[in-house]
């Protein structure tokens, strides 16, 4: 805060605002807002409504529910942000070759990508993006060879529902302000054409940064998953590759990967 | 009344804008290499990396490139001024300052509305800028 030096005067703290400062600019900028935002906090909470580890697990999520929750920083409601949890996560990283010998199968990255806009809230202009995801997206594609059709599913860092509105418009799912109509219809949910956050997300399963994405999808093409597994037991296609991503300060900083089935 | 809210922590880098506040006065940093106005003050011009400075008195016209509505006080002193409006108002001299937007109804606030300077004596130490809708 002091290195800005004006946001705690006037009453500025936390990401949720400074996400929702970005939200705002994308609602001015292109066709966006809760009745976009709500089919990913829905559609994720159906996915936690399947994962007996989510902490949100028994509890569901309707449009009305959505619209029904508490604004916290407007335009945010309180069912756009993510969790707070405690607990943890890990994953072995290992050669291709002595993954090979190992009780489960593994998950292989395909390619990598970074970029960082770094420039604070406050003198960012790339809120609407293109964000980090842009070049991220490319340089992970490229490393991979494949293109976004190859795709099978997401698992995306999700502080807010914004943000995974963002980070699939910059990875180029669809056009900016088409996000309305490509989430319409239960697409990222059980049985849609493109789940993702297939665990519930930080948003409906647990808050544990990086690894709630990574792990979910290292698990998903592991088929660990029960009842949320992708393939027949939810009605969408075993996964053979899995889109992944990374993100920190308030879309400052962005990690794109991409894993397949050995 | 004790002002409860918190208040600038000055350093080397930000004491001439807050002595221009004083003043009622916006006061920011212009690269004298590349005429780069800019916010948050520093030694380097962000963009060509020169140490050759000005401070320049900026119109205190702007307009806000975006907002939010605070539903929620974070510290207990905002308490009372639910909702209130942060925005960040983008100066016609460039920079982009995050602060308050007030004299009107938070509904009433849009991006690229024109704002103008209002002064805040919120101690005999300092003034607080914050925005209004242009008259």
């Amino acid at each position: 805060m002091e290195r800005a030096g004006n946001e705690a005067i006037f009453g500025h703290s936390g990401a949720t605002a400074g996400y929702a400062l970005a939200a705002r600019r994308a609602m001015h900028t292109f066709h966006t807002g809760p009745e976009t935002w709500k089919h990913i906090a829905v559609g994720q909470r159906k996915w936690a409504n399947l994962n007996p580890s989510a902490m949100m697990h028994g509890r569901t999520m309707s449009f009305e529910d959505y619209y029904g929750s508490d604004w916290l920083v407007e335009p945010f409601r309180l069912f756009d942000n993510c969790l707070i949890t405690d607990g943890g996560r890990a994953c072995v990283v290992t050669t291709v070759e002595r993954a090979r010998d190992l009780r489960h199968p593994p998950a292989v990255i395909m390619g990598l990508g970074q970029h960082n806009p770094s420039y604070d809230i406050q003198q960012a202009l790339h809120m609407a993006g293109p964000t980090g995801a842009k070049i991220a997206g490319q340089t992970a594609f490229e490393m991979s060879g494949i293109t976004l059709d190859d795709v099978d599913a997401c698992e995306i860092y999700d502080c807010f529902t914004y943000t995974v509105e963002i980070t699939l418009q910059d990875y180029g799912f669809f056009k900016p302000g088409e996000g309305e109509d490509w989430f319409r219809d239960g697409r990222i949910e059980p049985g849609g054409s493109m789940p993702v956050n297939t665990s519930g997300g930080q948003l409906s399963e647990a808050y544990f940064m990086g690894l709630t994405p990574l792990t979910e999808a290292v698990m998903q093409i592991m088929g660990r998953c029960g009842k949320r597994q992708l393939g027949p037991e939810t009605n969408t296609k075993r996964p053979e590759i899995i889109l992944c991503n990374d993100n920190g300060g308030i879309l400052q900083t962005h990690s794109c990967y991409i894993l397949r089935r050995l | 009344m004790e002002y409860l809210k918190p208040l600038p922590k000055l350093n080397a880098d930000t004491k001439p804008f807050w002595d221009g506040c004083s003043d009622h006065e916006l006061r920011f940093q212009k690269c004298t290499e590349c005429g780069h106005v800019r916010w948050p003050p520093s030694i380097i011009c962000p963009l060509c990396y020169s140490n050759k400075t000005e401070w320049i008195r900026a119109s205190g016209k702007g307009k806000v490139f975006s907002f939010v509505v605070y539903h929620k006080a974070y510290h207990p002193a905002f308490e009372a001024d639910l909702p209130y409006v942060v925005a960040i108002v983008e100066l016609e001299e460039g920079p982009h300052f995050l602060t308050n937007i007030v004299g009107c109804d938070p509904g009433a606030v849009s991006c690229e509305m024109p704002v103008d300077v209002i002064w805040e004596d919120v101690t005999e130490e300092f003034s607080l800028p914050k925005f209004r809708p242009a008259e």
